[in-house]
């Protein structure tokens, strides 16, 4: 589904990503761990098409078609997403109208109609239910104002609707309360099905006692240096990430 | 004899007078006229013209509307009118008011309504302290000529306590004819003691025509008086549009604006307020979008005269291609003025590197305990915010669209109808297409 291979990308003149592989298949939940600054949004945004990165080597391939050769609308609807580990607000924009149009521009990608405005108000009510999100949302401004958590919510709900193929979650768990943690895991695993992959980037291991990875991946000073199954999660949670600064010496 | 006007304007008074005008009216044309005549054209050394040049509206050498333009049907109006936006309707074309196309039906009791140059012929009288009650020595130039040619236009009064129960649209519909005009409609606008409106006031074109509108609103609110006051500004994009609004306010008197302006290749708009009682409250709220070959320019001239009052101005803009705006407002706080409390905001959204913005807002304060505030804003649209929509599916140009919008909303949001927020939010997506 999607494959990494030797990855380079640069922020200015500073290499951020420095050669990294990564392979996710159809159905697999991979979790992406490593301390701060180690490069996991940069990851995360390369791979969706946000500006201000240059590739310098390397390539990543989803579906088998070039992802960095596309735009990031075109990523999108070719069933990626990123939940934002800084959801933007956007003031002014209804979200009703945001939802609506992602949803359209998605469905017209896959060649399906757009939906009519009792289907699609009966979906949306739907999967605010699962993410236990209040209908008054739909009448807000996208994240304005929203407490961190909301935001939180707000993105694995548009995840629900927008049913990707691969989604990215980038630290969806920091800064979540234990009763909304298990909220958006629940949301999550909702999701899981044997045609949707994860990729769970996370700086904790709490959020993988909800979300169980099939994989789990140490991304440190933009390489990854190990992998291996969930119980990698609980190594670090013991170890911490201090180790890694003594094994990259070695 | 008359005094020579200046080149390029000369024809502007050129009408034949066969108005119903009595003799105090014909007294005041002509005064305007003589004192018109002494004033030099504004200039760009003259700080209110700093910005804006009249070069191109004076090459068009336009000529006063000299009948009206009788051929039109009500079937006419149907690009013109809002679906669902229920309202009393005054129709003036190319500044005449215009019966047969009008829709007045049943007023409230105490409630008139209707055109200047009628209103002139059966009493006349009522008007006369009225005409030129609003303005002070603020008078411009162009407010001048307005007076120099007054014709026509729409009077509103309300008697004590009357409450319009629907609102009033006036739609000042042009359509070109062979020459290049103008029309200088004058409304006068009073609403008595207690009285309420809601005024929507709509200048738009058939066609893609060159013309020009020199239009000056009066308004005299007295004490506990409200008006709701809508202004679209959504001429001919090759038209000439100014506007001189000028309003008085009594004690506890509240006045709401909005000013839409989407259209014409040069407008230049002044909005005079005065606060004449205490506790008066006046809000201005406006929106501009400048594409190219436009130029909209906007003066605000708020007078805080007597104590606690309050006035807040917000105006936003959305700049693209090579359009320009100007953004001139001052807020005047006399010495007596106390507890005055005044916001001034002016942002903008500039789309393209060729658009340009002129923004100066003042705050002249000569009381000592006021609360006063003003801030001003040029900027771009936020990368993180496009790729955020773009990280949804939802493609550059609609999420830069969606985004615009979403700017503007704050203003179109304080239109009072839905109908009518809908139209004007389709008109601005549409030019941002
Ligand atoms: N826009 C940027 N400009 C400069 N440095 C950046 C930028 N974005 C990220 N970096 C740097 O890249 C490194 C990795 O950042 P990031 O990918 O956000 O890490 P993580 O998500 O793992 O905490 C950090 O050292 C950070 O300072
Ligand atoms: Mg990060």
């Amino acid at each position: 589904m999607l494959s990494v291979k030797g990855l380079r990308a640069n922020v200015g003149d500073k290499e951020i990503l420095k050669g990294l592989d990564l392979e996710v298949g159809p159905g697999e939940v991979h979790a992406i761990m490593g301390p701060n600054g180690s490069g996991k949004s940069t990851l995360s945004h390369v791979l969706s098409g946000r500006d201000g990165y240059s590739v310098t080597a390397g390539s990543a391939t989803f579906e088998g078609r070039d992802l960095l050769e596309l735009e990031p609308e075109e990523r999108a609807q070719l069933g990626l997403f990123l939940a934002f580990q800084y959801p933007v607000e956007l003031p002014g924009v209804n979200n009703t109208y945001f939802l609506k149009a992602a949803l359209n521009s998605i469905r017209k990608a896959r060649g399906e109609s757009e939906l009519d405005a009792v289907s699609f108000l009966r979906l949306i009510k739907e999967k605010l239910k699962i993410l236990h999100l209040d209908d008054s949302l739909l009448k807000r401004a996208v994240n304005a104002g929203f407490s961190g958590g909301e935001k939180k919510r707000n993105e694995i709900f548009q995840m629900a609707l927008l049913e990707p193929k691969l989604a990215i979650l980038d630290e969806t768990d920091s800064g979540l309360d234990i009763d909304a943690l298990r909220v958006v895991a629940e949301g999550v695993n909702a999701l899981r099905s044997p045609e949707r992959s994860m990729i769970v980037v996370t700086h904790y291991q709490r959020l993988l006692d909800y979300i169980q990875p099939d994989y789990v991946h140490v991304l440190a000073r933009g390489r990854i240096i190990r992998s291996g199954g969930k119980e990698l999660a609980l190594e670090l949670e013991q170890k911490g990430y201090g180790w890694i600064d003594a094994e990259l010496a070695a | 004899m008359n005094a020579p006007l200046h080149s390029g304007l000369e024809h502007w008074l050129s009408a034949p007078d066969d108005s119903p005008a009595p003799d105090w009216l014909l007294e005041r044309r002509r005064a305007a006229r003589a004192r018109l005549s002494a004033r030099p054209l504004p200039h760009s050394k003259d700080e209110a013209w700093r910005y804006t040049s009249l070069k191109g509206l004076l090459e068009q050498q336009f000529t006063a509307i000299d009948e009206p333009l009788s051929a039109l049907q009500p079937e006419d109006l149907d690009t013109i009118l809002i679906p669902g936006f229920d309202a009393y309707r005054v129709v003036l074309v190319n500044g005449r008011f215009a019966p047969e196309l009008s829709v007045l039906g049943e007023l409230p009791a105490g409630a008139r309504v209707g055109g200047l140059r009628d209103w002139l012929g059966h009493d006349p009288e009522s008007l006369r302290g009225q005409l030129d009650a609003t303005r002070g020595d603020s008078e411009t130039f162009f407010a001048l000529f307005n007076t120099a040619g007054l014709d026509d236009g729409l009077v509103v009064w309300l008697a004590r306590g009357v409450m319009l129960d629907r609102p009033l649209e006036l739609i000042h519909l042009s359509v070109g004819l062979d020459e290049p005009r103008v029309a200088q409609p004058r409304h006068l606008v009073h609403l008595e003691a207690g009285a309420q409106a809601t005024l929507v006031e709509r200048y738009v074109s058939l066609g893609e025509s060159l013309y020009c509108t020199n239009a000056v609103m009066e308004v005299v609110l007295e004490r506990d008086a409200v008006l709701k006051h809508e202004r679209l500004q959504m001429e001919s994009r090759n038209a000439f549009h100014l506007t001189g609004f000028y309003l008085v306010q009594d004690e506890n008197s509240r006045y709401a604006g909005v000013n839409i302006g989407l259209g014409a290749r040069w407008a230049r708009t002044d909005l005079n307020t005065r606060f004449r009682g205490e506790h008066a409250e006046c809000l201005l709220q406006g929106l501009y979008l400048a594409g190219d070959g436009q130029l909209l320019d906007y003066h605000l001239d708020v007078e805080h005269a007597v104590p606690n009052c309050r006035s807040e101005e917000n105006f936003k803009g959305l700049l693209t291609g090579q359009g320009r705006a100007v953004f001139d407002g001052r807020v005047l706080v006399s010495k007596d003025a106390q507890k005055s409390d005044a916001a001034m905001s002016n942002r903008n959204l500039m789309l393209s590197e060729q658009a340009e913005i002129d923004t100066k807002p003042q705050l002249e304060i000569y009381a000592d305990d006021v609360k006063c505030s003003h801030g001003t804003t040029v900027g771009q649209i936020e990368p993180e915010m496009l790729f955020y929509l773009r990280s949804r599916g939802i493609d550059a140009a609609q999420a830069r669209r969606m985004l615009c919008l979403g700017f503007a909303g704050e203003i179109i949001d304080r239109l009072g109808d839905e109908a009518m927020r809908e139209h004007v939010a389709e008109a601005v997506g549409q030019r941002l297409a």
